[in-house]
């Protein structure tokens, strides 16, 4: 388990004192994908770089499974950090060794003998779907290419944890599916915790387990996907979640909720087996109140459904406020749109 | 022009051992470049700020000796070291003597080029390998030098080729070569072929040095 205590990191730069992180917590479980998502400038890149130390925290601990890296001498952090695999943005491979030559490095640094982590080595390069090109040097491979030999190189000392440092922010759409399905698959078969971050809330849907979602070097929202999707607080998580997720009210219902009417608008957003109940003919049977529905989309995390729709309640005042408790006391979440 | 080519067959024992002369002090500076400059070079790099071991006295230090030793005129550096090389050689005159200061022209020289070749290298590439756990030792012998391996390699061909030219000045103090030869039978005889022949053999001494170097570095350049 990794458990972040009090993380801090101030930093001074030319513009004077710069508050990367500013004591954070965080606990992340054994064979979790966490997600951490944030604009630009709000500590994401700083934070990750602390979970291996390569960046040096101002205050605070680093605990995984047990060991507080902040504390270890140098020599027992770069065992430490044998332990710990990392993934860059810009792949970061020596363009002096073929594939199988970068492969088999972090062997190397570990002191493998030559026969073993060539094995080793050829294993992960099939593992990650790149046989066929072992002894390509990087700049004969394309980006998504390059990553999986970031990863495979990642993995040759069998990690308990690997960081993802914005791995796909660099790869076109299809790769950057392959490779996350790449990362989804090596989790499930290896049993590892990763750690990624990024500013695309898609790779978030798409493999995280639980995410965090980071503002100015603070946590500002965290939980797992499902609860976060269909429960966002703050904005900058709505914001994140409108970039994959159609939030946003097409012009005709925006015309209609201002202009004049009888009855209530309101937006139910539902996830899971709820999608499966019969909640309209419910509110229409028990709380005699006409539903009509105006827009609905339904879209699917990681295999579990996700809708919105937009009802016009029309009925009685009263009849109309039971009909919303009812639907929110069913756990749903229900917005009455007055304005949009 | 029929006094031109009797000229030159009658020196042409002369030039040949001129040619081995400049070659050989070429190699030895060379050699000394290598040993003395690649170090100086990296130990510049790695202390910078920023790096993998910074220490700001010693890359202070080291700065100043490159920066000092690339800063004083070779021909000054010649005469000025002339008690450091009766020292080493027991003389200050012929090729081995001129070994001495063409080597210390050349190793701050080699020094600069090795840091710049360093310097190229993506910092992501040497934070990669420090994610891994690498020492700072593995790191400046898988990492630093291997990637910068072509770059460093074409340094050295500037640096042999400096060292044609840094060599014919020795020749003119005594340093034996084609310098020598030049300054002697083309300069002081008015010898217009030999002075004409000592220019093409470093023409064609220069070109095929900037060739090989060429050469040896595409082939271990995969970037």
């Amino acid at each position: 388990m990794i458990k972040i205590e009090n993380l801090t990191k101030h930093y001074h730069a030319a513009q004077g004192k710069v508050e990367a992180i500013n004591g954070l917590n965080l606990e992340v479980d054994d064979g979790e994908i966490f997600g951490m998502i944030g604009p630009s400038g709000a500590g994401k890149s700083t934070l990750i770089r602390m979970l291996n130390l390569l960046e040096q925290p101002t205050s605070g601990t680093i605990n995984i499974n047990g060991t507080d890296l902040t504390e270890l001498s140098s020599q027992n952090l770069r065992a430490a950090r044998q332990k710990i695999g990392m993934i860059f943005q810009h792949f970061n491979l020596l363009s002096s060794r073929t594939v199988l030559g970068n492969v088999a490095f972090p062997l190397e640094i570990a002191g493998v003998a030559k026969k073993e982590r060539i094995a080793k080595a050829k294993e992960l390069i099939e593992l990650v779907g790149l046989s066929d090109r072992a002894d390509h040097y990087p700049a004969q491979l394309s980006g998504g290419q390059k990553q999986r030999v970031g990863i495979a190189r990642a993995l040759a000392n069998d990690p308990d944890l690997l960081l993802s440092d914005e791995a796909t922010s660099s790869l076109d759409p299809e790769s950057t599916k392959s490779v996350l399905e790449l990362l989804a698959k090596i989790r499930d078969e290896m049993n590892l915790t990763i750690i990624l971050i990024t500013h695309e809330m898609g790779v978030i849907k798409d493999i995280c387990d639980r995410v965090a979602v980071l503002e100015a070097g603070q946590i500002i929202e965290e939980g797992s996907i499902l609860d976060i999707f269909a429960r966002p607080k703050q904005t900058l998580t709505k914001k994140f979640i409108s970039s994959v997720i159609d939030f946003d009210l097409p012009e005709r219902i925006i015309k209609y909720v201002k202009a004049e009417r009888p009855g209530e608008l309101i937006r139910i957003s539902f996830v899971g087996e709820k999608t499966h109940d019969p909640y309209i003919s419910d509110l229409v049977k028990h709380y005699s109140v006409d539903a009509n529905i105006l827009y609905g989309n339904i879209d699917e995390i990681q295999g579990v459904p996700f809708g919105t729709l937009v009802l016009d309640l029309e009925g009685q005042l009263t009849n109309i406020e039971e009909s919303i408790n009812y639907l929110q006391s069913q756990d749903l979440r229900v917005e009455v749109l007055d304005n949009v | 022009m029929f006094d031109l080519i009797t000229d030159l067959a009658r020196y042409n024992d002369l030039m040949i051992s001129g040619s081995l002369e400049t070659l050989y002090m070429v190699a030895m500076s060379l050699f000394f470049a290598i040993v003395g400059g690649i170090p100086l070079g990296v130990l510049t790099t790695i202390t910078r700020e920023n790096h993998i071991i910074p220490n700001k006295p010693l890359n202070f230090v080291l700065d100043g000796i490159i920066n000092i030793g690339r800063s004083i005129p070779f021909i000054i550096l010649m005469v000025a070291v002339i008690p450091f090389t009766r020292m080493i050689v027991g003389t200050s005159i012929g090729t081995n003597a001129a070994v001495v200061p063409l080597s210390l022209a050349a190793i701050p020289f080699m020094g600069r080029v090795t840091d710049n070749a360093i310097l190229e290298i993506e910092h992501g590439v040497i934070e990669s390998a420090q994610s891994m756990g690498a020492s700072p030792l593995q790191i400046v012998f898988k990492v630093l030098l291997p990637e910068s391996l072509p770059a460093i390699i074409l340094g050295l061909t500037l640096t042999a080729i400096s060292l044609v030219s840094y060599s014919a000045m020795a020749g003119a103090v005594g340093g034996g070569g084609l310098g020598d030869i030049a300054i002697r039978y083309g300069y002081q005889r008015f010898q217009l072929a030999i002075m004409l022949e000592t220019i093409v053999i470093l023409v064609v001494m220069v070109q095929l040095i900037q060739f090989f170097g060429n050469k040896i570095a595409s082939f271990f350049d995969h970037r």
